[in-house]
């Protein structure tokens, strides 16, 4: 099987500086179990050699100036990453879009967003439609479908669930946080890494309508209550979400408050038996 | 009450005589000039502290309880109750011939609205009234809350299963067809992936992630939080939780519309299954449903039984994790985990403040508590004045008896 997984040029969520992003190392550790999974061998095997004659291989790919901090990638278990040259202020979607357009990839991972550039998370989707594939969101664990050139997926939602889905490949899918953590790093396995240069497609970006200044974080409106409302009516606002009417019952029988009980529960549908 | 406050400076003020280097009064003479004085400047009523006492007095209880908030019916009820029922007597607010439609597509799991959703909704009745334009939801299932959250137009979106492809496709169709300045998404799970999905098809550029909107500017973060992204509203959008109030006014019509939808041919996903959270395992931040003990709760045995039996995460007030009969992580409440669940039951909780900040954002609570006027009984929606140590054993029983009947037949 042939993987690719699209590295960005990302920043360190507290310092700031260059660094790959997390989500990103953890898709080599999914691709690098889904091709240990078809060899028939543990994952941590499939993490001790490298690029051997594996079934298959992971190719990363970044466009943009330099690679930089994303020779990190090698270490946390990549064999060979593809940079595409092109200027700082450029698209990366074509040069993309050439590159996994002129290979042809059984399955390309994302990050679910970038963490430094514009992370809005729109480029797999933009580029799944260019290379015609279909995309998935938020994958946090792949494995082998039950027919070949199927992939069967899990998909995290909020609260802990997921969603199992299967696919047909190729495909492009993002990976979401909650999936298992990057293998460690090795040193000597980024020195065994291959880097690659290759030319990209120059796209300088049109100059859009937007205005940017420094970040500041806004109090997130939670409850809101009449401007100049008493202190006991603004803390009630902070502590009381919109309750439902509500309905009192004095001193039932056990009997008639257990039934109560679960006849809201069961109206509100949290309990499903 | 009726009596008027007396003010003793001035009435000294009216005795003075005028003219003298030093300030002489003449108590004696001028009574005329103070029944004119305190008529001509009418002054605050007196305050009868007693009487208001009286009225703060909730009946029917051994110890003696004061409710300040006066839900017993005040005295002087005149004129502003009529005003008040006048104002909460559901108006419909009907846009007719609105300028331009603003679309909402809510999450909605089993057409239920979400509070994000409520919020997403909130914000395109901002965009849509800064012009006189009509807010339209797009739904799989059309539930009945949407004209509360204050939408105009409902229109369904038939998508069998989970096929975010479709479901896109349909969206393009739609905002092909229709005049749609604006289309708003929850930035949640479903919704930044429908809205991404779309931005791909129709080729615009997405606002993602918007923190702060109006008419005018939106804002959101970009650079891993260090820059600020400003610009007019474009209409791709997705709004982040908490950063729009829900709509709070007059309820909105909501009549359905009709728009002749294309069909699809499937797409790539052969198969899609939910798998719930094990609610065991699952951290308390993330769970849906809540079960949580306080200090009126003495049987833990039961307590955990039950909490199996409803299939649910365990929680804590601070007074049990305090005493050790809980771990700390299962704490409640503004020191311990703020919580994201659809439903809270709480058993024996007192609702102290730095509790209830914990279930703010809980849609549904459920209250057990021997007191009446316990905070947590007013929060809840279904609230029982009852022993818990009684309580929780019917329910086990009456949990266990449900599923045994089940399984005979
Ligand atoms: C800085 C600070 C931070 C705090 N942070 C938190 C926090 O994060 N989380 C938190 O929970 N607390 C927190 N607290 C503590 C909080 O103020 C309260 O003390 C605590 O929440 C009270 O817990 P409780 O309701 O279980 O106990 P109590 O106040 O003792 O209330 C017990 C309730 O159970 C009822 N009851 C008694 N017997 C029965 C029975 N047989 N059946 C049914 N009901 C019965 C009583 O009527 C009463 O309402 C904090 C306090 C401070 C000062
Ligand atoms: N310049 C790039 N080169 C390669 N992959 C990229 C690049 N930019 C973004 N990506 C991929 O697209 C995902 C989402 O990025 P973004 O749309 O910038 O939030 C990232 O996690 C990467 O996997």
């Amino acid at each position: 099987m042939k993987i690719a997984i699209l590295f960005s040029a990302g920043r360190h969520a507290a310092s700031g500086r260059p660094a790959p992003v997390p989500v990103e190392l953890q898709a080599i550790r999914l691709a690098r179990e889904l091709i240990g999974q078809a060899a028939g061998d543990a994952a941590g095997d499939a993490a001790g050699d490298l690029s051997g004659d594996a079934p298959g291989v992971i190719t990363g790919f970044h466009a943009g100036p330099d690679a930089g901090p994303l020779k990190d990638a090698l270490g946390h278990g990549l064999s060979r990453l593809v940079q595409l040259s092109i200027g700082a202020q450029d698209d990366p979607l074509p040069s993309l879009a050439a590159a996994l357009g002129a290979e042809r990839f059984d399955l390309v991972l994302a990050g679910r967003s970038g963490q430094g550039g514009e992370d809005a998370g729109l480029l797999p989707y933009a580029l799944a439609r260019a290379l015609g594939l279909p995309i998935v969101a938020d994958a946090c664990a792949l494995a082998a479908g039950p027919q070949p050139g199927t992939l069967s997926l899990e998909q995290a939602l909020p609260r802990g669930a997921r969603r199992r889905l299967i696919l047909r490949l190729p495909a492009l899918i993002t990976v979401h946080p909650a999936a298992p953590a990057p293998l460690p790093f090795a040193f000597a396995a980024m020195r065994r890494g291959m880097l690659e240069t290759r030319e990209g497609v120059p796209a300088p970006r049109a100059a859009g309508e937007v205005e940017e200044r420094a970040y500041r974080a806004r109090p997130k409106l939670i409850a809101k209550s009449a401007a100049g409302a008493s202190a006991t009516e603004r803390l009630k606002a902070a502590t009381e979400a919109a309750s439902s009417g509500g309905r009192l019952l004095v001193d039932p029988s056990p009997e008639d408050a257990a039934r109560e009980i679960l006849a809201h529960l069961r109206q509100i549908g949290v309990l499903r038996h | 009450m009726s009596r008027l406050r007396r003010d003793p400076r001035m009435e000294r003020a009216a005795h003075r005589i005028a003219g003298t280097p030093r300030p002489r009064f003449d108590l004696a003479a001028a009574s005329a000039a103070t029944s004119a004085a305190t008529s001509a400047a009418p002054g605050r009523l007196r305050r009868d502290p007693r009487g208001e006492e009286r009225l703060a007095l909730v009946p029917g209880t051994p110890r003696r309880r004061l409710d300040r908030t006066q839900r017993v019916a005040l005295a002087p009820a005149g004129a502003v109750p009529a005003a008040a029922m006048a104002e909460t007597a559901p108006r419909l607010v009907v846009i007719a011939e609105p300028a331009y439609l603003v679309a909402v597509v809510p999450d909605a799991p089993g057409g239920r609205l979400t509070p994000h959703d409520r919020q997403v909704i909130g914000a395109a009745r901002l965009l849509a009234d800064a012009g006189g334009g009509a807010v339209l939801a797009l739904v799989e299932m059309p539930g009945e809350d949407l004209a509360a959250a204050g939408v105009d137009r409902v229109l369904g979106l038939p998508v069998a299963g989970y096929d975010p492809e479709a479901k896109a496709a349909l969206l393009h169709a739609v905002l092909d067809g229709l005049d749609i300045r604006h289309a708003l998404l929850p930035e949640s799970a479903d919704g930044a992936d429908l809205a991404r999905r779309l931005a791909a098809l129709t080729g615009e550029a997405l606002f993602a992630g918007a923190e702060s909107l109006t008419a005018k500017a939106i804002t959101r973060a970009a650079q891993g939080r260090r820059i600020e992204q400003r610009r007019a509203p474009p209409r791709l959008i997705t709004l982040a939780a908490d950063a729009s109030a829900p709509h709070g006014g007059a309820p909105h019509e909501a009549i359905p519309v009709v728009f002749a939808l294309p069909t699809l041919a499937p797409g790539a996903i052969l198969s899609a299954e939910f798998v719930p959270a094990d609610p065991a395992s699952v951290g308390l931040d993330e769970a849906d449903f809540v079960v949580s003990a306080g200090n009126g709760v003495h049987d833990f045995t039961a307590f955990r039984a039950l909490v199996a039996a409803l299939n649910a995460t365990p929680g804590a007030s601070r007074m049990v994790c305090d005493a050790g009969l809980m771990p700390r992580a299962a704490q409640v409440g503004a020191s311990g985990t703020v919580l994201d669940a659809r439903c809270y039951f709480a058993l024996g909780i007192a609702g102290a403040p730095q509790h209830l900040q914990g279930v703010a954002r809980c849609e549904h609570v459920v209250a057990v508590n021997t007191d009446l006027h316990a905070a947590m009984i007013e929060r809840a929606g279904l609230a029982i004045v009852a022993d818990a140590q009684k309580v929780m054993p019917a329910l086990i029983d009456a949990l266990t008896g449900a599923g045994a009947a089940e399984a005979q037949p």
